[in-house]
């Protein structure tokens, strides 16, 4: 496997010992989904907290233990760290009843990053499939504050129901920049949906791509991730450049617990960012 | 030829261990209350009863990573601005100075596996390592293999080339005495008036012993041939057959000296405070892997199986070089479905040897 540095982890003594992380803002995705805008509570923590797109922390409530959750916001200062948290089950349910001025636990950044390097000079194609566009509306970010490194960005977006989209008040704005397009569509629409309906993989028939010259970041569920990867690959994108994100239970993310072991890898710390061709030689 | 190697009386035993276990903590096979061998705590030598004999029933590993520990404790107040503070406060375990004495050599190799998944990994386990310092093995090495071991095949008994401090054979009368690690030696060099040094018959019978327990396995498990023939093909049919007998009940990940694997749960004391704990696990619980809202990437008794018995010989195979089977047999004796590693092997051997069909797995 190659080895993608990881990116600097606030470590401490001891590895499974949280940070205090306060929220500071909250705000509604859709009726399932908030994103939690988070800092340090303790002001030193802040500066030796960096990561890169594609990490998740574990994120700990009071008395509900902790679950891996991947940061939706692009590495740097400034913004914040965000989380945007399904509510799916006993944490994340407790967790959307936090509210500014709560406090939360974090460990990380863990887990290797998408190669945001790597993928300089590339067009970039990101398909996303409901809660997915988390960790891509990282490295999105990033590309779009440095978009000169970048070639043409494509984001594809499916959702079951428009009641399940996150992020849309960014969305518009996504498909108006220069060299950027956006694209959604939704399993089953409703009275007031008027935009497309079908599956993810419908939207490929919209788009444009030079494929010896585009990479690709999925994430989504699993079995939405399986169709997009076979079909990237038939539209003949390499291996090597489509990446995808793996969700898996974990307790520790640091590569002991051995929840997370798909077949031979640890998701937290060989991934959770793979490359098709990595998923292929297991 | 060997390290150095001294005799020691088996009169000498137990005022030898008096001394150890003055500075420091003794753990030894000692047989309960209950007629039971178990690896524990020896306080004292008179009552605790030593059993050098016996298979101890559990192996060493709940010494390093106990069945069950609080990781930290937290508290959740108000705070003044409206919402909640929580805080954490660690709890690292005291470091204890240990001799572990009687060990058998699977044991010792199955903490040697433990380290390299708590301490030579990416991030080390701060509560393994605490307990890991200053650990001393004195093992000892079977004479006669016990009902369902397998150490022969795994390479890992029924004694040792390296890895303990100081490894007992038995020889009728008196211990024959291998000094390895630097522990070993500062035993010998400490308490020089119990250690003979070891004559040319001594070290005859010693080999003579070493040589007849070699001999004593009657089961043959061809677990290199497995290993082998595992890299290549999927073993469906052998994995289908075991998962219908796995009642789903852990035993053999717990009584495993290698089965690493734990879950990570709060327990809330009352409103305000907490402990973070951390208990054993087992990848054949049905709810092993999963996730929030009942999604199972590793859904039922089938898969559960495959990858119990993949990730001891072929993923670990892959990552440290050999399987993380010591061949201790303990599998075979708590599983009563028969769903054990020597199965396991044995199945995937015929299957290999006679291209067998579906049947030959019953």
């Amino acid at each position: 496997m190659t080895p993608r540095s990881n990116a600097t982890a606030t470590y401490t003594a001891n590895p499974y010992l949280p940070l205090p992380a306060r929220i500071r803002e909250v705000r509604p995705e859709n009726p399932r989904v908030k994103t939690f805008v988070l800092e340090p509570a303790d002001a030193g923590a802040e500066a030796a907290f960096s990561f890169e797109p594609g990490q998740f922390v574990m994120v700990s409530v009071p008395h509900q233990g902790e679950a891996p959750i991947s940061i939706s916001s692009p590495p740097g200062r400034g913004s914040g760290l965000t989380l945007t948290v399904r509510r799916a089950g006993r944490l994340t349910g407790a967790m959307h009843t936090l509210g500014p001025g709560d406090t939360v636990g974090i460990r990380g950044p863990y887990g290797r990053p998408f190669p945001m390097a790597e993928l300089e000079g590339r067009d970039l194609l990101f398909v996303a499939g409901g809660i997915g566009l988390a960790p891509l509306r990282s490295a999105l970010l990033a590309c779009l504050a440095a978009r000169e490194r970048y070639g043409a960005l494509t984001v594809l977006y499916g959702c079951r129901t428009p009641s399940d989209i996150c992020f849309s008040r960014e969305l518009d704005g996504w498909n108006a920049g220069e060299g950027l397009r956006c694209r959604v569509t939704v399993d089953r629409g409703d009275a007031a949906w008027q935009g497309r309906v079908g599956l993810v993989t419908t939207l490929f028939d919209e788009v444009d791509l030079r494929p010896e010259r585009t990479s690709a970041l999925v994430c989504g569920p699993e079995v939405m991730i399986r169709v997009v990867l076979d079909r990237l690959e038939e539209m003949g994108l390499a291996p090597e450049t489509i990446f995808t994100t793996l969700e898996r239970h974990m307790k520790c993310g640091i590569g002991l617990c051995g929840h997370c072991h798909h077949d031979g890898r640890l998701v937290c710390t060989d991934g959770p960012v793979f490359s098709k061709a990595e998923l292929a030689s297991g | 030829m060997p390290q150095d190697a001294f005799i020691l009386e088996k009169d000498h035993l137990v005022p030898l261990l008096r001394r150890l276990g003055r500075d420091r903590r003794l753990v030894a096979p000692v047989r309960n209350g209950y007629g039971d061998t178990l690896y524990a705590p020896v306080t004292d030598l008179e009552e605790d009863g030593l059993d050098l004999e016996a298979r101890p029933q559990n192996s060493l590993k709940g010494f390093f990573f106990p069945q069950r520990e609080r990781l930290f404790s937290y508290t959740v107040a108000p705070d003044t601005g409206g919402g909640h503070r929580y805080a954490f406060e660690t709890h690292l375990p005291e470091e204890r100075p240990t001799v572990y004495f009687g060990v058998r050599s699977c044991d010792l190799f199955g903490v040697l596996y433990c380290d390299l998944v708590f301490l030579k990994g990416r991030r080390r386990d701060a509560y393994y390592q605490r307990r890991r310092a200053g650990a001393v093995f004195a093992t000892l090495a079977c004479h006669h293999p016990f009902a369902g071991c397998f150490c022969n095949a795994t390479r890992t008994g029924p004694s040792l080339e390296l890895g303990f401090d100081l490894q007992l054979f038995d020889l009728g009368d008196r211990f024959y005495v291998e000094t390895g690690k630097p522990g070993g030696a500062e035993i010998v060099a400490r308490w020089p008036a119990f250690f003979q040094p070891a004559g040319e018959p001594d070290r005859q019978a010693q080999f003579q012993a070493a040589l007849e327990a070699r001999g004593l396995f009657e089961r043959k498990i061809h677990v290199d041939l497995a290993v082998g023939l595992l890299a290549g093909r999927e073993p469906e049919g052998v994995v289908r057959r075991l998962s219908e007998r796995c009642q789903d009940c852990g035993g053999c990940a717990f009584v495993c000296p290698t089965c690493t694997c734990f879950t990570i749960t709060d327990q809330p004391l009352d409103e305000h405070h907490g402990e973070r704990v951390r208990t054993w696990d087992a990848c054949t619980f049905s709810g092993f892997t999963r996730m929030a809202g009942d999604a199972n990437p590793v859904d039922g008794a089938t898969e559960r199986v495959r990858r119990r018995f993949l990730h001891k010989l072929r993923h670990d195979v892959a990552r440290h070089g050999r399987p993380s089977c010591v061949g201790c047999g303990r599998c075979l004796g708590i599983c009563f479905g028969g769903v054990d590693m020597a199965r396991f092997v044995e199945m995937v051997c015929s299957f290999g040897n006679h291209h067998a069909t579906d049947e030959d797995a019953r």
